[in-house]
């Protein structure tokens, strides 16, 4: 009588020895690149634009302006001529810096002239207009 | 007599629940990243005058003025012409201006009245056309 031989069958597992290395990668990746903000800000719906470019985020110093025309700077509600003081000081810590407007595109034109006339006279010269990328 | 064995307590720390640990960090740093990249139009302002400062005055075939009213309409005005333009066609029409004078200035006048979005799409368009002095005013 011939002997039936038994074909070996290979295994079908998942190795699962390194999920906790791949984890712990991920985990790093994640620890490493997690910037925590800084301030809340305003709730402010920004206006597209095609030829945006990126701002280095260690030189900016954020304005909010929303669409009532209330104005927020390190999440303190700010008037118009306390604006310039405020630069000025922030301009003195940081030569490079770089003012970003985060305002809601139905704000009026009038409270953002008034503010760039403030960063003219701190000489905050360098300005961003902060905008979302048109598709 | 007797003597009783006494057991030997294991030392280590016990690593199984390592990759648990990692997961549940994972799981809290993956909900909670936010990356911030900031995108936006940049553009350098012009000092504020003072009494000392000279004052430069341009020519008039230097200087293309686009006007913004509060309903967002485009007024593009230059030394000889004036014209209502559509916010979309502002582009085109100010490259061929500045290949034709690369020392042009434009003048970008938005009304006070007028919403913050229409001087961003009108800026942008500016860049976008390739102009490089470019100066915001209002009425």
């Amino acid at each position: 009588m011939a002997k039936i031989v038994k074909k070996n069958r290979p295994e079908t597992t998942i190795p699962t020895a390194s999920t906790s290395d791949v984890a712990f990668l991920l985990l790093l990746f994640f620890m490493v690149s997690t910037v925590f903000v800084k301030e809340r800000g305003l709730k402010v719906t920004l206006p597209r634009a095609e030829s945006i470019e990126k701002i280095p985020r260690k030189q900016s110093a954020t304005i909010y302006v929303n669409s009532a025309g209330v104005i927020s700077i390190d999440d303190f509600p700010v008037e118009i001529p306390q604006i310039a003081g405020l630069m000025n000081s922030k301009l003195a810590q940081n030569f490079n810096l770089i003012t970003c407007f985060r305002t809601d595109k139905n704000t009026r034109y009038g409270i953002m002239s008034d503010i760039l006339n403030q960063l003219r006279e701190a000489e905050c010269l360098r300005v961003s207009f902060e905008a979302k990328l048109k598709r | 007599m007797k003597f009783s064995r006494k057991r030997k307590e294991l030392n280590g720390i016990p690593t199984s629940s390592m990759s648990d640990v990692a997961f549940l960090l994972l799981v809290f740093f993956l909900s909670t990243t936010k990356f911030d990249i900031k995108k936006g139009l940049g553009i350098v302002l012009p000092p504020a005058s003072s009494q000392g400062d000279k004052k430069v005055k341009l020519k008039d075939e230097n200087i293309t003025k686009v006007l913004i009213n509060k309903e967002g309409e485009v007024l593009l005005k230059t030394k000889d012409s004036e014209e209502l333009i559509a916010m979309n066609k502002l582009k085109a029409r100010i490259k061929s201006i500045v290949r034709n004078n690369p020392d042009m200035v434009i003048s970008l006048k938005t009304d006070r009245q007028s919403q913050y979005k229409y001087m961003v799409q009108a800026l942008d368009q500016l860049q976008a056309a390739g102009a490089e002095k470019i100066s915001l005013s209002t009425n």
